[in-house]
């Protein structure tokens, strides 16, 4: 895909834990990114929690139908957007961040989450980031 | 069931992924091989059958054909 009909990208807000929502966010974004499409991803609010390391390890996600159905299917490969994600990264432009302030809020560090994050960040370094492209909200 | 005439210098079984698995298959391999190269996507997901050709236009390759087989298709791309 050409740039000049993606514009500079996508910075993609991520504040919600629900599988489905998180895998979505993954799927859309590893594929714009190994498309040459830059993205950012700014993990915030409750759409941290299902990058914590001890919640991948145990699958304990917080699913809707088809996020259950995604961890059941055995007929279907679906592979997960922490496998997703570090695919898109070695092949694209794909940043994620964690943001700094739900960080400390739960009291952890970059080490507690899987490692999938550029750096941590806070909102106002994310708006400069995000200041050249199309704001998503999910 | 068809068959094509087309050979495929590389081909990728993607068949049992779900969207966007065969996509991040096929974009994988494109960045790795030369210009001119025929690869040959084999994906079980209906999606991907009509979602990937919009990949392969966009991207400025070429899709040479899309097969049907009983479980799964083909879809030959040259890549541009």
């Amino acid at each position: 895909m050409s740039a000049n009909d993606t514009q500079n990208g996508y910075a993609i807000v991520l504040a919600s834990s629900e599988l489905a929502r998180v895998q979505a966010v993954s799927i859309i974004g590893s594929i714009a990114a190994m498309s040459e499409i830059p993205v950012d991803v700014f993990v915030t609010m409750d759409g941290l929690l299902p990058f914590e390391k001890e919640t991948v390890e145990n699958g304990d996600f917080d699913v809707g139908p088809v996020g259950a159905r995604m961890l059941e299917a055995e007929d279907m490969d679906v592979p997960l957007f922490t496998e997703q994600m570090e695919n898109a990264k070695e092949i694209g432009p794909m940043r994620i961040y964690a943001c700094t302030m739900a960080m400390d809020l739960m009291g952890n560090t970059l080490d507690d989450y899987v490692d999938l994050f550029d750096e941590e960040l806070g909102v106002s370094g994310f708006l400069q980031k995000a200041a050249d492209k199309q704001i998503v909200f999910v | 069931m068809s068959e094509s005439t087309i050979t495929a210098d590389v081909t990728i079984d993607s068949r049992g992924a779900t969207c966007p698995g065969p996509l991040m298959d096929l974009i994988g391999k494109v960045k790795k091989v030369d210009t001119g190269t025929v690869i040959e996507l084999q994906t079980s997901d209906r999606g991907s059958t009509t979602d990937v050709p919009e990949w392969i236009e966009k991207a400025g390759h070429e899709l040479l054909d899309s097969v049907e087989h009983d479980d799964y298709w083909s879809l030959y791309v040259e890549t541009r």
